[in-house]
């Protein structure tokens, strides 16, 4: 724990940590001084002057909050009348050459300007000279679409392209009223990390073009979520929305702070995965050819496990821990076969040194965790020597070609149990429909070994049962979510003095030691 | 303020009025004066002669949604979604799109509204920021004969006259 410090706001002591500036300390106890330039992740700008506060020790009258440390004893003084004036001021400012366009703008109900006016401003425009006009609708690549006019040139977004993915394609040209972001002509926001720009927006300057005009945000339910695109697992706020007459849909997904995983950002290509949560799904349970009830595909299954003599199941790398044991155990009393082998999964050369992880599974290392052999090798011999393939959601068609697949599989009836339909539902001779992770709760382990726990963000008109449910009908002697858990804890000690409910929000590191300490 | 009191006397317990009949046949004269008289002359009958007369419909009145349109026929509408947002009955259904005009941004792709569950109480037309969806089209009786043809469309909002000149909309208090 970080050391607290005592200060005073408006007379009221307050304790804080030590070592952070006004605005960080004094908001981690509910305190909020606004601010539109400052971001925790991208330091003090200063520019902005929304923070100014009064500091009664024989400073200047105004300070900018962003740019001073919170020190013992402090008596900040946020309510005084000059205060007020200069906060009103500024967004007086701010607002002049504002196109207040808020019923096409998209960041209308999440707006910092919007939020500001209402709690600092609250007057008419004096203006009568006419505002400035500024390039509207600008297309700056990486599906990033910025409004000049509705900019309030606090250079958030320049920030972040210069220290963060240090690409630098973004910048602040000409002065005063005149000012706007833009980029280098010819060269577009070109990084991974550049729908970042629109969340760091205070504004709707930056906007999304893949979320443009779907949706008004204060439609939108928000539950947290961890993005299943790599092995970095990044906490995210999973945007959804039932409206009328349709069903749960995911509209985005947004980074959520976590430090210890992925700070406040995530990457493009994890952000939009969450199309595949919406479409392309399989929804159908399949017999042959005919669209059956699950349940008589689940029999049919069950006959079919009985009569064969040698069984092999393969797991995705993607399945949570309570799946990966729930099958592994369904293995186990079978005799079954049990593979995790997903090469496909892995892109070498892919990741970079930030987020983006080489290996798009998110639980690889709990199926090594649990000792599920991943080997090539062991899958081949497992497919030959069985009659039956039970597939839990492995999309072999990452690993093999089509033509290797169907050779490797010709002798071989397939199960498919899957989320997605795809090549690979479509060989099989049966496919039985299963939630996506949106739609279960979880626990994973991600490349760095921070075991995370997620919980069901979507339900669906007509919900889907998870791997876990399936595997258990199927016969697996874990039949419910408690006897599950307490088979993890045997196999992680680190989780022996948590419940369920009690896993860290921010997850749980898993040091080397206990990770070796594993006993299935 | 105290209420006033008025004590009404109780009728019926008259000899005559208890004898029944004679009652009736009181009551019936009335009823028959009335039938003869309308059938002779229906010009002074208490009713609305509907649907031969319409009735007057003042510019205040919520009648049936549209849509206005600029001058030149364009949808007025730009998606903002302060109508359904505001919607207590939660009868609209919008969804946007790109405009590519130039007029705004955005631009209702569908616009429906479910008028059997709309309750008239015109917060859409209140919430609206730039004048588009009015109910001042006078249209006050909506029939059909299935669930769906209550669902109005953007085309048909659009389409509908309003029933008033602009000067008479903004008198009435717009």
């Amino acid at each position: 724990m970080a050391d607290k410090i005592k200060l005073f706001v408006n007379g009221v002591e307050v304790e804080v940590e030590a070592g952070k500036n006004l605005i960080d300390a004094v908001g981690a106890v509910g305190i909020e001084i606004p601010h539109l330039c400052y971001h925790p992740a991208l330091g003090a700008d200063g520019n902005c002057r929304m923070c100014l506060v009064g500091i009664e020790d024989g400073r200047p009258p105004l300070v900018p909050a962003c740019k001073t440390p919170a020190q013992e004893g402090m008596k900040v003084l946020l309510d005084a009348e000059h205060i007020k004036k200069i906060q009103h001021d500024v967004m007086e400012f701010e607002l002049i050459n504002h196109p207040t366009d808020c019923p096409v703008c998209d960041q209308a109900g999440e707006c910092k300007l919007q939020d500001y006016y209402m709690s600092y401003d609250h007057a008419k425009s004096r203006m009568n000279v006419p505002q400035v006009v500024k390039g509207k609708k600008m297309d700056f690549g990486a599906g990033v679409v910025h409004d000049q006019e509705r900019c309030v040139v606090c250079g958030r977004c320049v920030r972040f392209c210069r220290q963060i993915t240090k690409t630098g394609e973004l910048g602040i040209i000409n002065r005063t009223d005149d000012a706007r972001v833009n980029i280098f002509p010819g060269r577009p926001l070109a990084n991974r990390y550049a729908i970042n720009v629109v969340d760091l927006c205070p504004v709707g300057a930056m906007t999304s073009k893949d979320f443009r005009f779907k949706q008004r945000v204060w439609f939108l339910k928000k539950a947290p979520g961890i993005c299943h695109g790599c092995s970095k697992g990044c906490n995210i706020t999973i945007d959804h929305n039932r409206e009328k007459y349709k069903d749960d849909i995911i509209y985005r997904f947004r980074p959520r702070l976590n430090e210890q995983v992925n700070g406040y950002f995530m990457c493009d290509e994890g952000r939009l995965s969450y199309k595949k949560e919406n479409e392309g799904r399989l929804t159908e349970a399949r017999l042959g050819t005919k669209v059956r009830p699950i349940d008589d595909v689940l029999a049919a299954c069950s006959k079919e496990m009985e009569q064969a003599a040698k069984i092999a199941i393969l797991l995705s790398p993607n399945c949570s821990l309570e799946q990966m044991v729930t099958v592994q155990a369904l293995a186990e009393k079978i005799g079954a076969a049990l593979s995790g082998y997903s090469e496909g999964y892995i892109k070498t050369g892919d990741g970079d040194d930030y987020l983006i992880q080489d290996d798009k599974s998110a639980n690889r290392a709990g199926l090594n965790l649990l000792g599920i052999d991943s080997s090539k090798e062991g899958f081949e011999k497992a497919v030959q020597e069985a009659s039956l393939l039970l597939n839990f959601n492995n999309d072999l068609t990452l690993s093999y070609q089509e033509n290797e697949l169907t050779k490797l599989l010709k002798d071989t009836k397939i199960v498919a149990v899957a989320a997605a339909a795809n090549q690979c539902t479509a060989m099989a001779d049966m496919a039985i429909p299963v939630a996506s992770f949106s739609e279960y709760a979880g626990t994973l382990i991600n490349c760095d070994n921070i075991l995370q726990h997620f919980a069901k963000a979507i339900t669906k008109n007509e919900d889907l049962a998870d791997i876990c449910t399936i595997a258990a009908r199927l016969g697996s002697p874990l039949q419910n979510d408690n006897e599950r858990y307490s088979v993890l804890q045997k196999c992680i000690s680190a989780l022996k003095e948590f419940g369920v409910d009690q896993i860290p929000a921010e997850g749980l590191n898993l040091k080397k030691s206990e990770a070796a300490n594993v006993t299935a | 303020m105290g209420a006033t009191v008025k004590t009404i006397e109780r009728k019926g317990s008259s000899l005559i009025e208890r004898l029944y009949l004679i009652e009736i046949f009181k009551g019936m004269a009335t009823t028959f004066g009335h039938l003869w008289r309308n059938l002779a002359d229906n010009r002074r009958l208490y009713v609305r002669h509907y649907p031969e007369v319409q009735p007057e419909i003042p510019v205040r009145w919520r009648g049936r949604h549209r849509l206005t349109t600029h001058p030149d026929n364009t949808v007025k509408c730009v998606a903002c979604f302060m109508c359904q947002t505001n919607c207590p009955a939660n009868c609209i259904m919008i969804e946007a799109g790109e405009r590519l005009d130039g007029k705004a941004e955005k631009m209702p792709v569908k616009f429906n509204i479910d008028l059997l569950e709309c309750i008239y109480c015109g917060y859409c037309v209140e919430a609206c920021p730039v004048d588009a969806i009015r109910m001042d089209t006078g249209i006050f009786s909506v029939t059909g004969n299935k669930k769906e043809s209550f669902v109005l469309g953007l085309e048909e909002l659009l389409t509908t006259p309003g029933a008033f000149s602009e000067e008479e909309y903004k008198k009435g208090g717009a």
